[in-house]
């Protein structure tokens, strides 16, 4: 073969019209809808939050102003740091990680059974199941939740009839509503990666370790966990990033004192119009997310070609 | 009936950045022969196949076809047509459009084509099948599918990867025969690619048996067989007991190497070999398992291996006779099945015999690797 | 692996059970709220089994509005999605070695990103080409939809491509170098033997991006501009006033959605039965029938019998008239408390005096962010009740205010419970004030 351009190979190989959409399509998604907005948003996030006539004026210059805002807080303040924002970051992604191993623990075991049963009409009744909550709208399942966990909701209502409380008791200030509501959002992206991989299991391998007097547990620590440990972290990733950026559960679910970094971004948009403000925040929640999704596949020994399967 | 169109490699290399998959290839294909290329997977025969039929370009040389050549040339203007070696049957389409699809891409109205169908379908014996998918054909009637798929598009040449090697054997036996009579029909060129000795031998024109990227030998199946260019060839093709030692003496033709474990051994020079093997050089003896024999008379002046009979196989056609040499040389000999009684039985010493024309001595080299 | 241990068969399903109740009892509940005569999407206490619902929903303007525009958008998602999707995995599969690994991860980053940095990207980058372009700022580049359709499909796009991949594992590209060998030219192979091989993957990368699209709330909240989507009016009404018709919007989708899924799963089936007897799909379903057909197919069988709940209730809806049980309820409830009435109704003229003071305040924007419960519109109660109807009020004053929602007589639940003229805070343009 000779040392061609890869791009004259490309289109001896599609022809010139599959050739030319491919490039199009794809250097589109690319650049336009991928590279470019996310640049842009970064170059916004160095911007000072200007009225449209200054902007591209003298004053338009880059300034670390808002990112310095989310550290220390506004300027002038008593406090050092900029506690309130911080605080909901950090328990954004604390409240995130829980969620997302809640949803491990609570889809594994259904995971492996489903992924080590033969099959049958049983099984394939609770996949179909699995998939009915997930074409129903995501505000809808958090309306659901609200109407299960509200002061007036089936559970208090329930409790209060049968005289176990006398008031009802605040499901949606305690994060209770809000953790189940996330929780039930990403069950099918933590179930679906890890069952497709315990599917592929040789089911004599836990017959020979059992046939070798293993624990249950011990089977699912020597053989089960690792061997699907490309589905767990491609579910944990989705899990974690999906929660962190939840927008409609914790508007929906969330108390009133506890606010996701989401809302927060969400408000500098729409409440206080301060767009390189929000683009500042929603940036260092894309970089943060990523360090720890990054880290955690290296602590895993994951690679990036394990997700979305 | 169409005249067969000839192929001529010259001098043609193909790389795959530092690995190099053929090595100077010079191949002349007659007209309208059927022309076999031989060798172990990852001899580079597929890569020379898919240069003929333009999937790849070779990184020096020329690839003609009928005197033409073929730069620049895809495989969709080629006048060639490739039988994969999985089939590649569409497998959405009926079998009927696959076998005129090439006629489709042409823009051949839907009546022509069928009927076009029909009387291919006739020749491979298939008629009325055309409606059918091709996953509910069986083995044998989806290769044959795929031969009327690469004849419909008229092709001068029409090249064969390996495209038994998914049958049974009595399938593959039968394939054979009627491969090789679509090819005395239609008159065409085939190039056909195989690992299967058997395949090549009782089919082909002309044979090339290739190794590593090279060409080692191009031959009818006979000379292949009987008079092989190299050590490899010798025992690729066939069986063959190899004896090595160094050449004694040479006299018109004929050699005597006295071998490491079996004394002195007389036999003929192979025709490659003619010229080059001088005395003192390093060397193989190769002796077929049906040219050994045992002895008639122990004493004469004839090759004499002594050996003692370890194992016997019986195959129905022939008696094999595994035997032990003198410092555990291991030797195969072949007896064919008369009916009369087998002088051999285990643990018998005996002493065996060769014919010196039928057995070959060649310049030290490599073997093919079982 | 089966485990014949008895304990851990309870367990086992124990666990199923907890682990489905809480996937499907939300939804369950919420289903059945919808049906319930209470003003407030609840189980309990239950007064009286209602289709009202119905009624109120395809009388809301701004759902069947949402309704419109999520159908638009998912149509442009669709089609750019598969569209790039398509491209994408093509590419993938022929790029570079070197640069798969890379190309790889820039494809499937927008599944990672959040919906929220996704939406404002396409947000500040789109206005920043409008302004760029010296464009109006009501140009088609500002519009919600064009954005919307661009911003969902980055993501979306990821998902398509995935299916796409998925399917392009288990193509032979043995096929088209026949094609090509047979002298069909590239646009020919692609045509006639690729694009068939996919067009299931195309058909289900469609509808997941349909999907996908249709419930996309994180990205579409940024971008939606004047053409709020479904997901967009709901999440207004369940912030900041609620009445059950919502749960009935949940109850069709959900109902829809069975629906869908059993017709798949027959379809599946049938498709395996066929292929085990040998014979082509159409071949099957051209001798339909149905007793035989049954037998091996139970998602059939609960098809069936969604179906004839669905007809029966229809009919049910038809016949049935909730009003008898209203007054009924309504009785008892008088006499129960007819003692806290007087309480009830000086509590009333308090609350409504408030209510006149803190009237002008809806219309700040503050307000319509977090909302206050006292001052919601009393879209839902109207009349000379006033606020004290208002849903969250019940919500707070708790099992009490059921006898109020009564006395307010059944016309209060039936006035529209978006387009009152303390229907326009929400709309979305106040909120990008």
């Amino acid at each position: 073969m000779k040392s061609k351009g890869f791009m004259t190979d490309f289109f001896e190989r599609n022809g010139l019209a599959l050739g030319l959409y491919l490039v199009l399509a794809v250097g589109f998604w690319l650049v336009i809808l991928i590279i470019l907005p996310q640049l842009s948003m970064l170059d916004f996030s160095f911007r000072h939050h200007l009225p449209p006539p200054e902007m591209g004026g003298p004053k338009d210059v880059y300034t670390l102003e808002h990112y310095k805002f989310l550290v220390l807080g506004a300027q002038g303040s008593d406090a050092s740091y900029n506690v309130v924002d911080l605080g909901v970051f950090a328990r954004t992604l604390f409240a995130a990680l829980f969620v997302t191993l809640l949803d491990l623990a609570l889809c594994y075991p259904l995971a492996y059974y489903l992924g080590q049963s033969n099959g049958g009409g049983f099984v394939r009744v609770l996949v179909l199941l699995l998939i009915i909550p997930y074409w129903v709208n995501e505000i809808l399942r958090a309306f659901a939740f609200r109407i299960i966990f509200g002061d007036s909701g089936v559970i208090n209502e329930m409790l209060m009839s049968m005289g176990v409380i006398d008031a009802p008791l605040d499901f949606i200030r305690e994060n209770i509503a809000l953790y189940s509501g996330l929780g039930y959002a990403y069950i099918l992206l933590m179930i679906f990666p890890i069952y497709n991989v315990i599917e592929s299991l040789d089911r004599n391998q836990i017959e020979a370790a059992r046939d070798m007097g293993s624990p249950w547990w011990r089977i699912h620590w020597r053989i089960v966990i690792p061997y699907a440990k490309p589905g767990i972290s491609s579910g944990c990733t989705m899990v974690f990033m999906l929660s962190a950026g939840a927008l409609a559960a914790p508007q929906i679910l969330g108390g009133p004192s506890s606010l996701w970094f989401t809302q927060i971004i969400y408000q500098w948009f729409n409440q206080g119009g301060n767009w390189p403000r929000g683009a500042a925040y929603a940036i260092v929640l894309l970089s943060v997310c990523i360090i720890i999704v990054l880290s955690m596949m290296r602590l895993f020994k994951v690679k990036m070609g394990d997700l979305g399967k | 009936m169409k005249d067969g169109v000839s192929i001529e490699l010259q001098d043609v290399w193909i790389r795959f950045g530092d690995f190099v998959a053929v090595r100077e290839a010079n191949v002349h294909i007659d007209g309208g022969s059927f022309f076999s290329f031989l060798g172990p997977s990852g001899c580079g025969k597929t890569t020379i196949l898919r240069s003929v039929s333009g999937f790849l370009d070779p990184s020096e040389g020329k690839i003609l076809i009928g005197g033409k050549d073929m730069a620049g040339i895809g495989p969709n203007k080629r006048p060639t047509a490739l039988i994969f070696q999985n089939l590649a049957l569409f497998p959405l389409m009926k079998v009927w459009e696959n076998i005129t699809f090439s006629l489709e891409v042409q823009g051949v109205g839907k009546a022509a084509r069928r009927k076009r169908a029909d009387e291919l379908l006739d020749m491979i014996a298939l008629t009325g099948q055309g409606d059918k998918l091709p996953s509910e054909l069986s083995g044998g009637q989806k290769q044959r599918v795929a031969i009327a798929r690469a004849l419909c598009a008229e092709p001068d040449v029409l090249l064969l990867d390996e495209p038994l090697s998914a049958l049974d054997l009595k399938l593959r036996q039968h394939m054979r025969t009627e491969l090789r009579q679509i090819q005395k029909r239609v008159g065409i060129t085939f190039i056909y690619i195989t690992h299967d000795q058997g395949e090549a031998l009782t089919m082909s024109d002309s044979i090339a048996v290739m190794r590593h990227g090279i060409i080692d030998q191009i031959s009818d199946g006979e000379a292949i067989y009987d008079d092989p260019a190299t050590p490899f060839v010798a025992s690729f093709v066939g069986e063959n007991n190899v004896f090595r030692g160094k050449v004694k003496s040479i006299d018109n033709g004929m050699a005597v190497v006295a071998t490491n474990r079996t004394g002195d051994l007389r036999c003929r020079i192979g025709t490659a070999a003619l010229g080059n093997l001088q005395t003192g050089d390093d060397a193989m003896v190769f002796i077929r398992p049906e040219a050994l024999s045992i002895a008639a008379d122990a004493t004469d002046a004839g090759n004499h291996i002594k050996a003692l009979v370890i194992n016997e196989e019986f195959e129905g056609l022939a008696y094999h006779v595994f035997l032990e040499g003198d410092a555990g040389k291991e030797i195969k000999m072949s007896i064919t099945n008369q009916g009369k009684a087998r002088e051999t039985s285990m643990n018998k010493e005996l002493v065996l015999e060769f014919n010196p024309e039928q057995a070959i001595v060649l310049p030290f080299g490599e073997l093919a690797s079982e | 692996m089966k485990s014949n241990s008895p304990l851990i068969k309870i367990f086992l399903g124990l666990y199923l059970v907890i682990f489905f109740g809480y996937l499907l009892g939300p939804l369950v509940i919420m289903s059945i709220t919808g049906f319930n005569s209470n003003g407030f999407p609840r189980v309990a206490p239950w007064e009286c089994l209602t289709f009202e619902w119905f009624e109120v929903l395809s009388n809301d303007k701004r759902i069947i509005n949402g309704i419109t525009n999520s159908f638009i958008v998912g149509i442009g998602t669709v089609i750019l999605s598969v569209v790039m999707g398509l491209a994408g995995s093509l590419v993938l599969i022929q790029i570079w070695p070197k640069l798969r690994s890379t190309y790889y991860t820039i494809v499937i980053a927008p599944i990672l990103i959040p919906g929220v940095v996704l939406g404002i990207s396409t947000l500040v980058f789109w206005d920043r080409i409008n302004v760029m372009l010296g464009f109006s700022s009501d140009s088609f580049l500002h519009n919600g939809i064009f954005q919307t359709i661009l911003g969902q499909s980055t993501f979306i796009a990821s998902y398509c491509m995935l299916v796409f991949v998925a399917r392009l594992q288990r193509f032979d590209t043995g096929l088209t170098e026949a094609a090509l060998d047979l002298g069909a030219t590239n646009a020919q192979a692609f045509r006639k033997i690729l694009l068939p091989f996919l067009r299931p993957a195309i058909a289900s990368a469609a509808v997941l991006a349909f999907l996908a699209s249709f419930e996309n709330y994180n990205t579409t909240t940024f971008t939606f501009g004047k053409f709020p989507t479904l997901t967009i009016e709901l999440a207004q009404k369940v912030r900041y006033g609620i009445n059950p018709s919502i749960s009935v919007l949940a109850f069709i989708i959900v109902a829809l959605t069975i629906i869908g899924a059993l017709s798949f799963e027959i379809y599946q089936r049938r498709k395996q039965l066929a292929l085990a007897n040998g014979a082509p799909v159409g071949s099957v379903s051209g001798n339909f029938q149905l007793p035989k057909f049954m037998r091996g197919n139970p998602a059939s069988i609960v098809l069936l019998l969604v179906a004839l709940g669905g007809f029966s209730s229809i009919w049910f809806a038809n016949v049935y008239s909730p009003d008898a049980c209203k007054v009924e309820v309504r009785e008892q409830k008088r006499l129960i408390q007819q003692e806290q009435i007087e309480a009830i109704k000086q509590q009333q003229l308090l609350r409504q005096q408030e209510e006149a003071q803190q009237g002008p305040d809806i219309f700040s924007p503050d307000n319509s962010l977090v909302p206050k419960t006292d001052s919601e519109p009393a879209t839902q109660g109207g009349g000379s009740f006033g606020n004290v109807f208002a849903p969250q009020n019940l919500d707070e004053a708790g099992p009490e205010s059921d006898a109020k929602e009564d006395a307010g007589g059944s016309e209060a639940s039936t006035t529209n419970s978006g387009n009152s003229t303390f229907g326009n805070v929400f709309d979305p343009s106040n909120l990008d004030q």
